[in-house]
């Protein structure tokens, strides 16, 4: 897995000049907790033989929104979407209650401190 | 403009097999626009298994997040505690889990199938084909002890060995089940009924299935050559067992229907390969390391790609682990095949999209 550091202000601008629809398969996003910190991470592999894994990552603080990269891969809106549900990160356009009931408690794999 | 309506179909509905909802906006009968919702089964599996149990019990927990596909869980999870651990498995016991993994593709592609048939309105095909796949279902039983929910792959290998008695018995069974495959094949590929149902039913260009990052059967049967087993062969050497490529064009439900027909032939290929050549060796690398680090794997369950993250810190416990399932990445195509169709069509769609909620939500 090649990683690669990025800053939310940088992201999109990285992203675009990484990811060719043809050559490349974005998978999914995560989210780990670093200290007080989370680092969120976009995973990307490619359709070459032997493939290999990147995976672009951001340090963010827990109330900071990270900009979506909708407009860039189409349907990373499904991963966003999980994200804000499941570990309470804002995302820039993207409201909760897709893979918990809208009502759900928010953040359900984030750790209890 | 004609009149718009709103149907929703779900979460539960006789035409689904999963708990998801869609709502469709429709003009005259054809689907115009659909939304998607999947939140009615997360079940904390992820959590559960970075809080409540060690690393190595971690393996049976992720073999229920799905009945159909626990062996592509339990493996995919296996291989990223393994590289965590850093430690290789035994030949032989690379060559068992290939060839669980095959099984598990034939039950569940002859599952999807079935339900594409029965959601077609051609219900004695549906008869058919779950007749058909019991076979699988024993052999299963017969290699791992269970129907479903196998606990066969484990940290460092696999937790049973495969009896020749048991070998014999697979290799008969796959020769008598050929011939039924080619008559499944002769009536999904010519009944004309079926193929008026199915032919440009929920159809997607290649060039849509890379724009949504679409997975398995679904993106091979829209042209796009995307198989986990073509990409990585440094955990399991698939290339080595006969694994070939299958794709179609037209990327419909027909396609689809095509793709996992082809599949079946390919999986028997690969087990009889598997069975001729199995290495003599032990099952599993014993190890007392601690998971420390990061790591992924990717595997090809029967509906695509299945991704596994892990993160350990030289405990017991994970300090977090991720699952992406397959119809994960083809929600997004999922909610835009639809548009175009017939209304009356989209059971039969969904169902050749063999969507797993199961996995999806966790």
């Amino acid at each position: 897995m090649k990683k690669i550091e990025t800053t939310l202000l940088n992201l999109k601008n990285d992203i675009a000049a990484f990811y060719k629809p043809d050559l490349h398969h974005f998978m999914v996003m995560n989210a780990v907790e670093v200290g007080d910190k989370i680092e969120v991470q976009w995973f990307f592999s490619d359709y070459a033989h032997p493939c290999e894994t990147t995976c672009f990552f951001a340090l963010i603080s827990p109330h900071e929104e990270i900009p979506s990269i909708k407009d860039i891969v189409v349907s990373a809106w499904v991963a966003e979407a999980e994200l804000v549900d499941l570990m309470n990160i804002k995302v820039e356009n993207t409201q909760k209650g897709f893979v918990l009931e809208p009502d759900f408690e928010s953040g359900p794999l984030r750790k209890k401190k | 403009m004609a009149k718009q309506y709103e149907i929703p179909i779900g979460a539960q509905h006789i035409s689904l097999l999963e708990p998801l909802h869609f709502k469709f906006t429709t003009e005259n009968e054809k689907i115009v626009a659909t939304e998607a919702n999947v939140y009615y089964v997360h079940r904390g599996i992820e959590q559960a298994c970075c809080s409540k149990f060690k690393f190595r019990q971690v393996s049976f927990v992720v073999g229920r997040v799905c009945g159909l596909c626990s062996i592509s869980h339990t493996t995919a999870y296996s291989q990223v505690a393994e590289k965590l651990l850093k430690i290789e498995i035994p030949l032989r016991a690379k060559y068992l889990r290939m060839l669980v993994i095959e099984l598990d593709r034939i039950h569940s592609h002859l599952l999807c199938l079935s339900h594409v048939a029965e959601n077609s309105g051609f219900e004695a095909l549906f008869m058919k084909t779950m007749q058909y796949r019991e076979f699988s279902m024993e052999l299963l039983e017969a290699v791992c002890g269970n129907r479903i929910q196998y606990d066969f792959s484990i940290v460092g290998g696999v937790a049973r060995d495969l009896k020749p008695q048991v070998a014999q018995s697979i290799m008969e069974r796959l020769k008598k089940f050929i011939p039924q495959l080619d008559e499944l094949m002769d009536i999904y590929k010519n009944n004309w009924t079926l193929s008026l149902k199915n032919k440009g039913a929920g159809a997607i260009t290649k060039e849509d299935a890379m724009r949504l990052n679409v997975v398995g059967p679904f993106a091979r049967a829209a042209g796009l050559a995307v198989d986990v087993r073509n990409e990585t062969e440094d955990l399991l050497p698939w290339k080595e067992v006969g694994f070939e490529m299958v794709t179609e064009t037209t990327g419909d439900v027909y396609a689809r229907n095509m793709v996992r027909l082809r599949e079946l032939y390919v999986s028997i290929r690969i087990i009889e390969n598997i069975i001729n050549g199995l290495p003599e060796s032990a099952l599993v690398t014993e190890t007392k390391a601690f998971p420390d680090g990061e790591a992924t794997v990717r595997l090809e369950a029967p509906r695509g790609e299945l991704f596994y993250y892990a993160k350990g810190n030289k405990t017991q416990v994970l300090e977090r682990l991720k699952i992406k399932a397959p119809t994960f990445s083809n929600v997004a195509a999922m909610t835009e095949a639809f548009t175009g169709n017939e209304y009356g069509s989209a059971p039969a769609i969904i169902a050749s999209y063999d969507p797993c909620l199961s996995c999806t939500a966790r």
